[in-house]
This record gives C-alpha cells, structure tokens and sequence, in this order.
C-alpha cells in the first residue's frame, strides 16, 4: 500500500495521520504507535470505549509492518468547539475527563485534551481521535492538563462570568485560551475561591515563573495516580455543577411570535407535506431557534442539522434532544451573517461552515422567518442572500413576512430615516431575486398571517 | 516509548502538586458536607450527567453514558 497524503488537518501527532482515500476518511497509524494501539485493542480497551459511545468506532482495514490503517465510522457533520453550546461544551469537557479517568484505571493516560478532538454525534459528546491515548508513566503528572484547562475549564469559567456567547469567540484560540489570559480576564473574586485560584490563576502564576527555563534546569515534578484522580474527579465535579449567570431568552420565544396558533399550525403542516412529497431524509434548518419546526416534521429523518446564532437556544435545543433521546439532531450556533470561516495552518486545520455543508449536501434548507433578518438587519441584498442558499441547497423552503408583519415593521422603523433605502424590500423584488438562482416550485400564503411560504429548486441542482 | 508534540508546560507539570493538594482538601470537605446532607435527607442527584465513576459494566451499558 503506499503512503496516503495527510488530511491537512491532520499533522500535529507523529502516531499516524487521517488521510481521504476514495471518500472515505481513513486514519493511518505509524509504527511509532503501535505499541499503544496493539495494547488498546488487547486490553479490548478499545471495545469498552466503543459500547459506551465515547469514542468514534473504527475497523482495521489493513496492518503490516510499516503502517496500521483503521477506517472510523462516518460522522456526516463535524461541529466545532466554537459552534457549541454550554451544555454540548460541558459535555464535551465531561467525557475527556471520563475517558482521562478510565485510561488511569487501566494504566493509560490521555496524551492531549484538545476540544478539537470532541465533537456530537447522534446526540452525544464523541471522541475522534483514536490516537490520543499513551501508556501511563508512574507518578507522571497529566501532561494534557494545562491544554484540558486552557481548552475546557477556562472557556465554560468564562462563559459563567461573560455569557454564552464568549464560547464563540474561542475560534480565535485553536490551540485554547492561553492560561495567562484566562487568569486576567475572571474576575478578582475568584481568586477566592480555591479550585478556580489553584487550576487557573495559580497556573498561569507557574507557567509565568517557568517559562524562561529555556535549559531544562529545573527538576523534573511527580504526581503520584491518586492524586491526579483526585484531579481529574474535582474537575469532573466542578464542571458538572457550573451553570451560566445570564437568564436566557429563548424561553418565551414562541410566545412572543407574532402569528396566531392558527397560523403557526398551518405553517408547520405545509413544511410536512412539502418534505414528505420530496421524500427528504437530511436537512438543515437556518436559524431554527430550538428545533420546533424540525421536531414537528413527522416522516423519518437520517439526519438535521439545526443552527442559530443565540447560544441559549441552541443549548435548550440540546437540552430537548438529550430529554427525547434524539440521535438524529444535530444542534449548532451559527450567525449565518458570519458563518464559521476555515482556520488553522494554510488556514485548512479546521473546515469553513460553507466547506462543510457543501460535504453534507442536504437534500433541503429551511429558512423559517430568517429572510427579513438578513435583509433588515444584516442589509443583505436579496440576490446575495439566494445566492448563499443556492451554494449548498437542493431545494430550499424559506419563508417570506411581507412589509406588513410587524417583526419587519420593527425591523423597519429601527432604519429612521433610512427607511426608504428599504423601499426594495417587498415580496415582488424578493421573487425577482430569487428565481436567478432557483425555481419556485410552491408558493403558499399562510392565513391569518401576513407571511408566504416558498417551495423552491436550485437551478443548478 | 512515550513521546510528546506539545508543549505541556513545565509550569502546569509543577502547578498539579499544588492542584493536587487543594482537590484532596475540597474532596475530604465535600464528603463530609455530603454525609451530613445524606444524614439530613438533603443529597439529591444530578439528572443530565454521570458521576464520573463508572464501572465497566456501566461502561458496556450504552445508556448509562450521558444519555
């Protein structure tokens, strides 16, 4: 077999690389790690880590000398540590502690504690990377424990203080939140408390005082395994507790909507019918809030991305899908203003959101009451708006509030004097813009609302 | 062999010890708190989340893991 180029996010580990082979994403292990996988795989550590879904599953598909390729399962959408909600982050930053846990009871330990190597998989915090995991050294202290703090502790402490939202802003730390900024930006008070001041700002006090130690002078430190335990389980018991300060507001959302019960029942049997005469299986839903229209669509999904920019709707939609049991949902923060861009080295390490629903291809888009927003709010002319639908959907349901609706009412009188820059904004202009890029398919009034719903096909599909 | 490609700060490396004490102070309290509170019929459990000892039959029970 000959050597597969690397998956350009894939370069950091010296134990193997991912590479694409025909499609599929396969994960190349070199002999450098061999030992650590032959012993996972014996010590059937590999097969506990599977039944309990912490860990993605693979096969091995070929093995020799020089080289072990193991095939993961398929994750059809990846989402990133800065697209998830608290509690998909708290998630994420419970199960590395617990599989940190595990590995010291069967004498391994992690090797890193990136988010990255986390994602959601049908509802559920997954590890991906298969090689992460190294023989534990006795009385070694956690090495992955400053990246656990700076990629995981830090950030939810820092939701806690500043709001949700700052878990967004981590697309600018690829590598975590550097312990010294972290330390600066809690508030003083919790230098009082002594988890917090030990674990951060203690930490960042050591990082400082021993950077400079470019020669290795200093002697090596110890930890004896019951007392990175004790660690890794005050950690765990923190984490599990922290809630955020802020009230959320997606509470009342759908009750602060302005169409009646009539017409949000009506717009929701529409969505059905449209999705059931096309057979869909996959979708995403743009702007989805908590999921409502999704959970109401009554033909079997395989899977339906949900994103929306407020955090807090996205965490109660989490919150929903983990009450249900739901597998097929995936729920993720998106300002489709400012979707997710490519970052990292070449800037190819982690995907744009626009690279990643183009692999997706769902077989349609919702965009339910998101229209005036891009238009009103984020002055998107029409024509760019279709044109960013038409970039990775099939067929598109959107829906369209005339100039009547109050919400664009709202919108509108927030413009004051600039009002009739908007004049454009009307369902005529709308349809002229649209039908460039896709054919409607359906149109239909919803009653009692002063709100259409299209059916359209991308031209190019 | 164990071999490393990050930094894992020698800093960090020194700062567990220190860690370390502090979580066996909070973990000794915090047993004793919970005792008290069990004495008192006050515990209650954390619905979303596992505790973070599981046992390997747990571990072979898919829906024992965080739903």
């Amino acid at each position: 077999m000959i050597n597969k180029k690397n998956h350009s996010a894939s370069f950091r580990d010296p134990s193997g690389y991912i590479f694409i082979d025909q499609g599929v994403v396969k994960r190349r292990i070199n002999p450098i790690y061999f030992d650590q996988y032959k012993a996972l795989k014996e010590k059937e550590l590999f097969k506990k880590l599977f039944s309990a879904s912490w860990l993605v599953k693979h096969k091995e598909v070929f093995s020799d000398d020089s080289q072990i390729i193991i095939e993961p399962e398929h994750i059809p959408f990846v989402t990133y540590p800065y697209e998830w909600s608290f509690g998909q982050f708290k998630e994420a930053a419970l199960l590395t502690l617990k599989i940190q846990k595990f590995c010291l009871d069967n004498d391994m330990s992690l090797k890193d504690a990136s988010a990255f190597n986390v994602t959601f998989f049908k509802g559920k915090a997954i590890f991906i990377d298969t090689l992460s995991f190294d023989f534990y050294q006795d009385n070694e202290p956690w090495r992955a424990f400053k990246q656990f703090v700076s990629h995981f502790l830090g950030p939810l402490l820092l939701a806690r203080y500043h709001g949700a939202s700052v878990l967004n802003s981590l697309i600018n730390y690829i590598d975590g939140v550097p312990v010294k900024i972290l330390s600066s930006m809690l508030p003083s008070k919790t230098k009082l408390n002594p988890f917090v001041y030990s674990n951060v700002h203690l930490l960042a006090k050591y990082e400082d005082e021993y950077k400079a130690d470019y020669k290795g002078k200093t002697k090596k430190s110890t930890l004896s395994k019951k007392a990175q335990l004790n660690i890794i389980k005050t950690l765990y018991d923190f984490i599990k507790k922290i809630e955020l300060k802020e009230q959320s507001e997606w509470g009342d959302y759908y009750n602060k909507i302005n169409y009646s019960k009539s017409a949000f029942e009506q717009k929701s049997k529409i969505i059905n019918q449209w999705i059931r005469d096309l057979k869909i299986k996959t979708l995403i839903d743009i702007g989805g809030n908590d999921g409502t229209f999704v959970r109401r669509i009554d033909t079997d999904l395989e899977q339906a991305l949900i994103c929306d920019i407020d955090n807090n709707a996205v965490g109660h939609n989490y919150k929903i899908l983990k009450d249900n049991g739901e597998t097929y949902i995936t729920p993720f923060v998106l300002d489709m203003l400012n979707p997710s861009p490519a970052i990292g080295f070449n800037n190819k390490e982690r995907d744009s959101f626009l690279e990643r629903i183009k692999g997706f291809k769902p077989d349609i888009t919702l965009a339910l009451a998101v229209i005036h927003h891009m238009t009103l709010s984020g002055n998107i002319p029409f024509v760019m708006s279709a044109e960013f639908f038409a970039s990775f959907s099939n067929c598109l349901i959107i829906e369209f509030p005339k100039r009547k609706d109050s919400w664009v009412e709202r919108l509108l009188n927030a413009k004051r004097e600039f009002k009739e820059h908007f004049n454009f904004y009307n369902i005529e202009s709308f349809e002229e813009a649209y039908i460039e890029s896709f054919d409607i398919v359906e149109k239909q009034e919803i009653k009692d609302s002063e709100r259409v719903m299209y059916l359209l096909k991308n031209k190019n599909a | 062999m164990q071999f490393l490609y990050f930094d894992p700060g020698l800093g960090a490396m020194i700062a567990q010890a220190v860690v370390a004490a502090v979580a066996g102070v909070l973990m000794f309290s915090k047993n004793i708190v919970y005792k008290i509170k069990v004495l008192l019929g006050l515990a209650k459990k954390n619905d979303i989340y596992d505790d973070i000892d599981i046992s390997d039959s747990d571990l072979e029970n898919e829906s024992k893991s965080d739903k």
